[in-house]
C-alpha cells in the first residue's frame, strides 16, 4: 500500500509571504489545523498548523509557569497578535518540513504521522512541488476499509 | 497536465419526476430518482477526463457547508482531478434540475452562490498563476460569481497563453466576445448563442446564415469554434472552412445534461492524444457529447461509448 491510495489531492497551501492574519483566516474558513507553506514554484517550504501561532502569541515566559489559571484574560495574546498579524508566515513555521513521495509506503507516512505528532503531512513530487496532504484520518480509513497490507 | 477553472461551482441536485406541475406538492418516496453531485461546467469537464483516465487540477471558488460537500464529493470521485480551490465567505451554490420523464423536459433553479471579494479574487489569481507552469491546457467554463468582472476571464486567457497553454473556453456569449474584442483569443470557443434576441460582434443572430458567419469569424482569431445550433447539430468553423455536424437520431431534450460539458471533454481528450486537429477535435466532442446523451443522468461517457458514436452523425460543409 503507498501513499497514493490514501492521500488527498488537494494543493491548498499559503505560501511563504502570505500574512500571519490571512493564513489565520485561510485556517478557520477551510476548518484545518495546519497549511503547507510553499514558494513560488509551489515547492514545499514548511508548514504552519495552530499551535505554532498559538506559541507565536503566548507570552514566552508561560512555559515557567506550572498553570495559567491566574492570568486574568486574553489581552496579552491580543496585543501580540497585533505585533505579527501582518509578519509573514515564514517567519512562525515550521522550516524543515517532513514530506512524504506518492510512492513512499503508507506505513513510512503513519509512522512519521506519528514520530513528529503531526496531523498531515505534505505529500511532493521529486521538485518538491505539493501533490497534496496525507492526515492521520486518511490512514485509519484506508485501514477501516479492509486495505491491511500496509 | 489539465488545469479546469469553474469561478462559480455548485453541487447539483437532479431530481426525476414523472409530470412535474408547478403549484404541486411532489413527494419523492426512491432515493435512486435524485442524485447530488459536484457541477459546474468546469467541473464537469475535470470528472468527464477522469473517467477517460486523465488527470487535471480543478480550480475555483468554494465555500460553506455546500462547499465542502462539493470537495469531498469531487475527491471521492476521482483521485485524478486534483482540487485547488480559494475558500470564501459564503455558501457555494445550488443547482437544481427537474427532469420530467413523462414530458420530457428540464426545469433548472440556479442559486447566485456567494460573492468574491477583490482580496480572494488575487489569491485565486496567484494560485492560477503558480499551477499555470504544470498545465498544457486550461479549460475555462461557467457563469462567473458576484464579485468578478467579465475581464477577469480576458486575463485568464493571456496569462494561459503566455504560459504557452492550449486554451478552450465555454462562457457566456458577452464574456466571449469582450475577450476576442480585446485581443485574447482562446484557441477552441465553444458557444450557445440561441438565445432569443442574442447579438455578437453587434450582429443579430436570426438565421442559419448569421450564425455561419459568427462561427466563421470568431475561427477567424481562435483556431475552432463550435456553436450549437439545434438540439441535434452544431456548426463547426476552422481555418477558412465551416461545417455542420448533425447527429442521425433525434436526442432528448431531457436527455442533455452535462452533454455540452463532455463535449468539451471529448476535444481535451483528442487535443491530449493528438495534437490540435480542429474538425478531428469537434468530431470527437460531438460524439461524446452524443454518448452522454444515451443516458438519462448527467453521465460521463467512456472512451469506447465515444467511439461508438463516431459513426452516428453526419458532417457537411456548407461554406
Amino acid at each position: 500500500m503507498k501513499v497514493r491510495d490514501a492521500m488527498v489531492y488537494d494543493l491548498s497551501a499559503v505560501f511563504e509571504d502570505e500574512t500571519v492574519e490571512n493564513v489565520i483566516r485561510m485556517l478557520s474558513k477551510q476548518e484545518l489545523s495546519g497549511l503547507p507553506v510553499v514558494d513560488r514554484e509551489m515547492r514545499v517550504v514548511g508548514f504552519v498548523n495552530e499551535e505554532d501561532l498559538i506559541k507565536a502569541i503566548v507570552p514566552s515566559y508561560f512555559s515557567l509557569l506550572r498553570s495559567a489559571s491566574f492570568i486574568p484574560d486574553t489581552n496579552q495574546l491580543m496585543k501580540n497578535l497585533v505585533k505579527i498579524k501582518d509578519k509573514p508566515i515564514c517567519n512562525y513555521m515550521n522550516k524543515v518540513p517532513v514530506v512524504v513521495k506518492e510512492d513512499d509506503a503508507l506505513i513510512v507516512a503513519a509512522d512519521y504521522l506519528i514520530r513528529y505528532g503531526f496531523r498531515f503531512l505534505p505529500v511532493v513530487n521529486d521538485n518538491m512541488q505539493l501533490l497534496g496532504i496525507i492526515r492521520r484520518i486518511d490512514v485509519l480509513k484506508v485501514v477501516l476499509e479492509g486495505r491491511e497490507e500496509i | 497536465m489539465v488545469l479546469t477553472v469553474t469561478m462559480n461551482p455548485a453541487v447539483d441536485r437532479e431530481i426525476y419526476l414523472e409530470d412535474f406541475q408547478v403549484n404541486k406538492l411532489h413527494r419523492i418516496r426512491d432515493y435512486t430518482k435524485t442524485r447530488m453531485s459536484p457541477g459546474g461546467k468546469g467541473i464537469n469537464v475535470s470528472i468527464a477526463l477522469s473517467k477517460l483516465g486523465i488527470p487535471s487540477i480543478a480550480m475555483g471558488f468554494v465555500g460553506g457547508h455546500m462547499g465542502r460537500i462539493l470537495l469531498e464529493e469531487l475527491r471521492r470521485t476521482s483521485h485524478l482531478i486534483t482540487t485547488n480551490f480559494v475558500h470564501v465567505d459564503g455558501e457555494t451554490r445550488e443547482n437544481i434540475e427537474i427532469i420530467d420523464e413523462k414530458r420530457h423536459t428540464i426545469t433548472e433553479i440556479n442559486f447566485p452562490g456567494p460573492e468574491i471579494k477583490k482580496s480572494d479574487l488575487e489569491a485565486f489569481l496567484r494560485r492560477y498563476r503558480t499551477v499555470l507552469v504544470r498545465a498544457n491546457c486550461v479549460v475555462i467554463s461557467g457563469s462567473l460569481p458576484l464579485g468578478v468582472d467579465e475581464e477577469v476571464c480576458a486575463e485568464l486567457v493571456r496569462m494561459a497563453k503566455e504560459s504557452g497553454a492550449t486554451v478552450f473556453v465555454e462562457l457566456v456569449p458577452s464574456i466571449v466576445e469582450k475577450m476576442l474584442l480585446a485581443g485574447y483569443a482562446p484557441d477552441v470557443v465553444k458557444l450557445d448563442l440561441r438565445e432569443s434576441g442574442q447579438t455578437f460582434f453587434s450582429r443579430e443572430l436570426e438565421t442559419f446564415e448569421a450564425h455561419v458567419d459568427i462561427a466563421r469569424e470568431i475561427a477567424s482569431k481562435s483556431k475552432l469554434a463550435i456553436l450549437s445550433y439545434e438540439v441535434k447539430n452544431d456548426i463547426v468553423a476552422l481555418d477558412g472552412e465551416v461545417w455542420m455536424i448533425t447527429a442521425r437520431e433525434e436526442i432528448d431534450l431531457s436527455h442533455t445534461l452535462g452533454a455540452g460539458d463532455a463535449y468539451v471533454a471529448g476535444m481535451v481528450y483528442y487535443f491530449l492524444k493528438h495534437g490540435l486537429k480542429p474538425l478531428e477535435m469537434a468530431k470527437y466532442g460531438f460524439a461524446a457529447a452524443l454518448a452522454s446523451t444515451r443516458m438519462k443522468e448527467k453521465t460521463w461517457p467512456t472512451l469506447e461509448a465515444i467511439e461508438r458514436e463516431l459513426s452516428f452523425f453526419d458532417l457537411e460543409r456548407v461554406k
